[in-house]
């Protein structure tokens, strides 16, 4: 975490912490808090041990010293990690809130089924369109990923779009996503599922709107 | 020796030899002391520490740099399968309970743990399930589908080799040492305490270990299940995880994270426990907040079977049910809160030392808060959708484990050298190693956390230029090389310092608790005599105590009578209440676990008749073996104890044979709990849950019978106990023939309901399940019928009678567990489709 | 019927009673959720996670009841050997911790729509 300076900036073909999408940036910011927090009470705590290590206190009376570790106590060992979670959780239960598939007021998401086997993804539309290794996405408009398996658990993941779903055989799970802008996104399977596992890469493509529809009904003939 | 060498204490050293010690040459396979045990356990568990490490260097070398093929997909797949397996199942759970076998009784002022066959045996299967998982790797064929063997990867249509079965059935053989340890680890802390010790005045230790051991017991038995159930359907064909016949692979991840969770607060927990017993002796003043810290263990224990979900957030649970487990997995942050903030005012008000041990303590802090803070990170649903399955987990994980174990091990292992060697540990060596540790680890996986933030998912065996991986790749895989380096130092200052170490002198630390008064290192009773414990810290409020000991000035001194003993007491107050008397050096324990090794190769080779057969052989070797019991004159040379001293405990009706016992079922019972869970989971849940073409509820009717028969056994028998303690001999033996029928009878109703031509259990998972549970019912009967066979027996060898009631009421928990079995069983199976459909 | 407030049993029950309603609840929903699901996206309260959040409260009383009965012992029968009061302390505390425990993992009651 404090080596991250060193090694390059955030940006990268399939890194979280570069979100092309509502529900990746969400993860993003949450990531971000969470870091800064962190770093606080870690560096906090280890100071503490080592300027303890250091100090030769007055020897206090039982009531005094009774006092002192209580203080310690609650408000160290209590307090302080029950504020943290309780903030977190709030924030976590609205930031998980927005990101599930519930039914939207305007334009229905647009839905693609994607087929996870070993070692590809076959992805196919309403009118018959279908591609390999490669997706296809409106910008701008969400989709919801309607995800299968058919042999072992993969797991669908395009990080700079949102989080993961995995693939079950027998089970249909769905994750929303959107692209803000039209370009280029790396998916990868995240479940490990046998020896080419590392090669199961998925190919986005967000277009504009006008060029997806005009895709879409060429490619569904 | 730091013995004292008076002649007396010379005089009380060699008679207790004579009966407690270690015999030489082969005969020390025979060995069933703790201190011996505990010993072996743990050099064990180093020798696969450095096989699992191996693995890892693979792993990093593989991936230094994009695009290598160092190993193929195949090995890489091994190799990180194998480390993490030999990681968690060899090394991190039997170390800690090695040292907790070692640590145990000489902290609590016993001589020996409860079950001493037991801890041997434990340690056989250990080693011989180890060692048949390490044999799938010369022979090429190791588990490759990763540690937690996610069907349907790891079933036979997608890894049809044999490699699975070798991790299921390894791992299960030696998870026997985990589960027996944890059952004599409880009993250990509830019964053989020093007279005084009241459960406020424990170490806290052995508060650690009182809830990592009820953990092991409670949260092992839902992988054995999961286990035997896997290797069922790998096997037999049997259809419990598949999804085409009604199965789910959902289940199988439930059922393992129902135990993997737990298994993390079962490898931190003993060892918090360390930097619990070291940090005061280091800040040379007592642990503050004796009291808050016991409830955050017991809160630990129990809060820690409540997050298993948050390894499968990402399967497609409904939201609200993972912010359950999402609230559940942040809470555990508090109680280590407590903990961790203890031990910080503890050192503010103490004046601590810089000795090697506290600076593994300082590392342990540093990685493990920040492991605990990752680890909150990922309780949280979005972000964990985000990271799961990628290297941020693996750095979470690695900053949890090594931070939470191996830092605080090194501490303890540091610590009490002494006790192992009689030498005290270098000073500088051992400063290069910690640094060299510490500075590799944090290289390794502190980038590593970046790594997976970038998006490199876990468990690839290769990756692109250009997605940013490459260079903290290169970082990780160098900083793994140093931390090996740093390990070598650490191994190296350790080999030298048997040789070169100055010698210890008695209590070298200046600790309080009782481990340090016996000698350097320590004889195999550990105490000539057992002294009254009246405070939390003993060895700082009583100067000579360790002199006291070693003359026979207090308790149990005599050893004329030949018998291994050390006091048993109550729970609560630590008042003395019997003598335990315990058996000596056996070849038992080994011959049963090699004949266990026997079957699991067998079934390894698919060679079912020998497997059978060896395993109709290691029945008989533990019947043999629970015939030397009780009052058996191998148990006990000599029955007579003086006037003023309490009864020995075979002849009263509470020893630790029934605690023993109601733990067993306990972990028994758990798993008969997880075994109805994956029932009602598979009906509620099963995507394709279907029934039999036949449709009726079978085998109900005949369990319904069972059961009732069962029922009747258990209260024939309980009337037979109570006639025993009231003194009523007559009528004994027939008695439990009666009883032991009417076990035959109800197993052979289960044979019956078993073959039942409709039952398919290759066809549906729903009769897969039927035939397990049938099978369960089948095996209790048998079993209870054969332990009453046994007491049949005994009572004709004159080992029970009347007033001598303990071994029959043993048994009797056995019936009362099988009649409850057979009656819920027959809910389960007969009562509850017919419910479940008519709603 | 109800163990004494300074019977070793205190030491764990409240954590017993907590992880009873945790099985409950989460088992609970699966088969409300299996068997008569709601529509997600509803507005308003929603049925199950009002019974839920019921069955939330009655536990947390139970348990806020208990730990006020090992308080109360405590400061009545003063006269206990040390380790009684000790279980009664770790006791009453067990509880309190249960009771927190329970509130704070049925928080997201109040937020979540139960069955997606």
């Amino acid at each position: 975490m404090f080596a991250v300076p060193g090694l390059g900036a955030c940006t990268g073909p399939q890194s979280m912490l570069d979100p092309a999408g509502p529900a990746a940036r969400d993860v993003a910011g949450l990531w971000w808090g969470m870091f800064v927090v962190a770093v606080v009470v870690l560096l906090g705590v280890t100071a503490t041990w080592l300027v303890g290590m250091g100090r030769r206190p007055p020897t206090l009376d039982d009531a005094r010293e009774k006092r002192v570790v209580r203080r310690w106590i609650v408000l160290g060992g209590v307090l302080l990690p029950s504020t943290c979670i309780a903030v977190l959780l709030a924030f976590g239960i609205a930031a998980g809130h927005r990101m599930l598939p519930l039914p939207l007021a305007g334009e229905a998401p647009l839905r693609v089924d994607v087929l996870a086997r070993q070692w590809r993804w076959e992805v196919r539309y309403g009118g018959g369109a279908a591609l390999i290794n490669e997706l296809r996405l409106p910008a701008g408009r969400p989709v919801d990923v309607h995800v299968r398996s058919l042999d072992v658990i993969h797991a669908f993941w395009v990080p700079r779009l949102g989080g993961k779903i995995d693939a079950i055989p027998g089970r249909t799970n769905v994750v929303r996503l959107q692209a803000d802008e039209a370009g280029e996104y790396r998916g990868q399977c995240a479940e490990f599922c046998g020896t080419r596992h590392a090669l199961m890469v998925l190919h986005v493509t967000a277009m504009e709107a006008g060029a997806f529809a005009g895709w879409l009904e060429a490619a569904s003939r | 020796m730091t013995r004292p060498h008076t002649p007396e204490a010379d005089r009380v050293h060699a008679d207790f030899d004579a009966v407690w010690g270690t015999p030489p040459g082969w005969r020390t396979l025979t060995v069933v002391n703790h201190t011996t045990i505990g010993l072996r356990f743990m050099l064990t568990g180093l020798a696969f520490f450095l096989v699992g490490g191996l693995f890892a260097m693979l792993v990093r070398v593989q991936l230094a740099l994009p695009g290598l093929d160092v190993l193929t997909p195949e090995l890489y797949n091994q190799a990180f399968t194998m480390h993490g397996t030999v990681m968690m199942f060899l090394f991190a759970v039997p170390v800690m309970e090695g040292l907790a076998v070692y640590l145990l009784p000489k902290m609590l002022g016993a001589r020996d743990l409860v079950y001493p066959r037991l801890s041997a045996f434990g340690y056989w299967c250990y080693l011989f399930g180890g060692l048949i998982l390490l044999s799938s790797v010369v022979l090429g064929v190791a588990p490759d589908t990763g540690w937690f063997m996610y069907t349907p990867l790891s079933s036979v249509p997608h890894s049809p080799g044999p490699n699975p079965d070798f991790w299921l059935i390894g791992i299960t053989f030696a998870e026997i040492s985990a589960v027996s340890a944890g059952v004599e680890l409880v009993v250990a802390v509830l019964r053989t305490r020093a007279p005084g010790m009241s459960l406020d005045r424990m170490p806290l230790y052995a508060w650690y270990i009182l809830v990592m051991a009820m953990m092991i017991v409670v949260g092992f038995p839902p992988l054995i299940l999961g286990s035997i159930l896997l290797e069922l359907e790998r096997a037999a064909d049997f259809a419990f995880f598949d999804v085409t016949r009604g199965g789910d692979p959902v289940l199988w991840q439930h059922l393992f994270w129902l135990f993997g969770h737990p298994e993390v607060y079962i490898i931190f927990l003993p060892a918090a426990g360390i930097v619990s017993t070291l940090l005061p002796v280091f800040a040379q003043r007592p642990l503050v907040a004796y009291t808050p810290v016991v409830l955050a263990v017991l809160a630990t224990g129990f809060i820690s079977f409540a997050l298993w979900v948050h390894h499968m957030f990402t399967v497609g649970i409904p939201q609200l049910a993972q912010a359950f487990f999402s609230a559940a997995s942040m809470l555990v942050a508090v109680p280590t809160g407590v903990q961790v903030f203890a031990w910080l005012a503890t050192l503010w008000l103490g004046r601590p030392l810089w000795k090697v041990p506290m600076l593994w303590l300082a590392g342990f802090l540093f990685v493990f808060v920040a492991g605990g803070l990752t680890g909150v990170m990922l309780a949280l649903v979005p972000f964990n959708w985000q990271v799961h399955d990628t290297q941020f987990v693996v750095a979470h994980l690695h900053y949890v484990l090594v931070g939470g174990m191996f830092f605080p091990l090194v501490a303890g292992v540091y610590y009490w050298l002494p006790h192992f060697s009689g030498r005290m540990p270098s000073a500088r060596l051992g400063r290069y190693g910690f640094w060299l540790v510490f500075v590799g680890f944090n290289l390794t996986f502190l980038v590593m956390h970046w790594t997976g933030l970038l998006g490199m998912p876990r468990r690839v065996y290769t990756y692109e230029e250009g997605l940013g991986w490459d260079l903290p790749n290169l970082v990780s895989s160098v900083g793994s090389f140093v931390m090996a380096i740093g390990v070598a130092t650490v191994l190296v200052d350790i080999a030298l310092h048997f040789r070169f170490g100055r010698r210890a002198t008695p209590n070298p630390w200046h600790a309080d608790t009782l481990e340090w008064a016996t000698s350097l290192p320590p004889g195999a009773y550990n105490f000539a005599s057992l002294p009254e414990i009246d405070s939390r810290h003993p060895l700082w409020e009583r100067d000579g105590l360790a002199d006291e000991i070693a003359h026979g000035k207090h308790g149990l001194p005599g050893i004329a009578h030949g018998r291994r003993e050390t006091w048993g007491v109550e729970p609560l107050s630590g008042r003395v209440r019997e003598i335990v008397h315990l058996p000596g050096n056996t070849l038992l324990p080994l011959v049963v676990a090699v004949l266990l090794a026997a079957v699991c190769i067998g079934l390894l080779a698919k060679a079912y008749l020998p497997a059978a057969a060896f395993a109709l052989a290691a029945t008989v070797g533990m019947l043999r073996w629970s015939w030397e019991n009780g009052a058996h004159p191998r148990a006990a040379p000599d029955a007579t104890t003086p006037p003023d001293h309490p009864p020995l405990h075979s002849r009263t009706c509470d020893g630790p044979g029934l605690w023993g016992m109601n733990l067993t079922l306990l972990a028994d019972g758990a798993l008969y709990l997880s075994l109805l869970f994956s029932w009602f989971y598979l009906w509620t849940v099963a995507p394709a849950w279907q029934l039999p073409a036949g449709g009726a509820a079978r085998g109900g009717g005949l369990l319904l019978a069972s059961a009732v028969l069962l029922t009747v056994a258990s209260i024939t028998l309980r009337r037979l106990v109570l006639r025993l303690r009231q003194g009523i001999g007559a009528g004994t033996a027939g008695g439990l023939a009666a009883v032991t029928a009417a076990g035959v009878a109800s197993a052979g109703l289960l044979v019956f309901a078993l073959r039942d031509p409709r039952l398919a259990p290759t066809a549906t998972a729903h009769d897969a399940l039927v035939v397990f549970i049938l099978g369960y019912n089948l095996f209790h009967c048998a079993l209870a019928a054969l332990a009453t066979a046994l007491q049949v027996a005994r009572v004709r060898a004159g080992y029970v009678g009347a007033g001598m009631p303990y071994e029959p009421l043993v048994v009797a928990r056995l019936w009362y567990y099988a009649a409850a079995v057979a009656w819920s069983s027959y809910a389960a199976l007969g009562l509850f489709p017919t419910a479940w459909r008519a709603t | 019927m109800k163990p004494s407030p300074f019977h070793p049993v205190q030491i764990s029950l409240g954590l017993v009673v907590w992880s009873v309603w945790f099985v409950a609840l989460y088992a609970g929903l699966a088969v409300a959720c299996e068997r008569a699901p709601q529509a997600p996206g509803a507005g308003g309260p929603i049925a199950l996670n009002v019974g839920f959040g019921l069955f939330t409260l009655a536990t947390a009383g139970l348990l806020a009841l208990s730990a006020t009965a090992c308080l109360r012992a405590l400061r009545r029968e003063p006269e206990r050997p040390p380790r009684e009061r000790f279980v009664a302390r770790v006791g009453a505390a067990v509880h309190l911790i249960a009771l927190a425990a329970t509130l704070f993992i049925g928080v997201p009651l109040l937020g979540l729509p139960p069955c997606v």
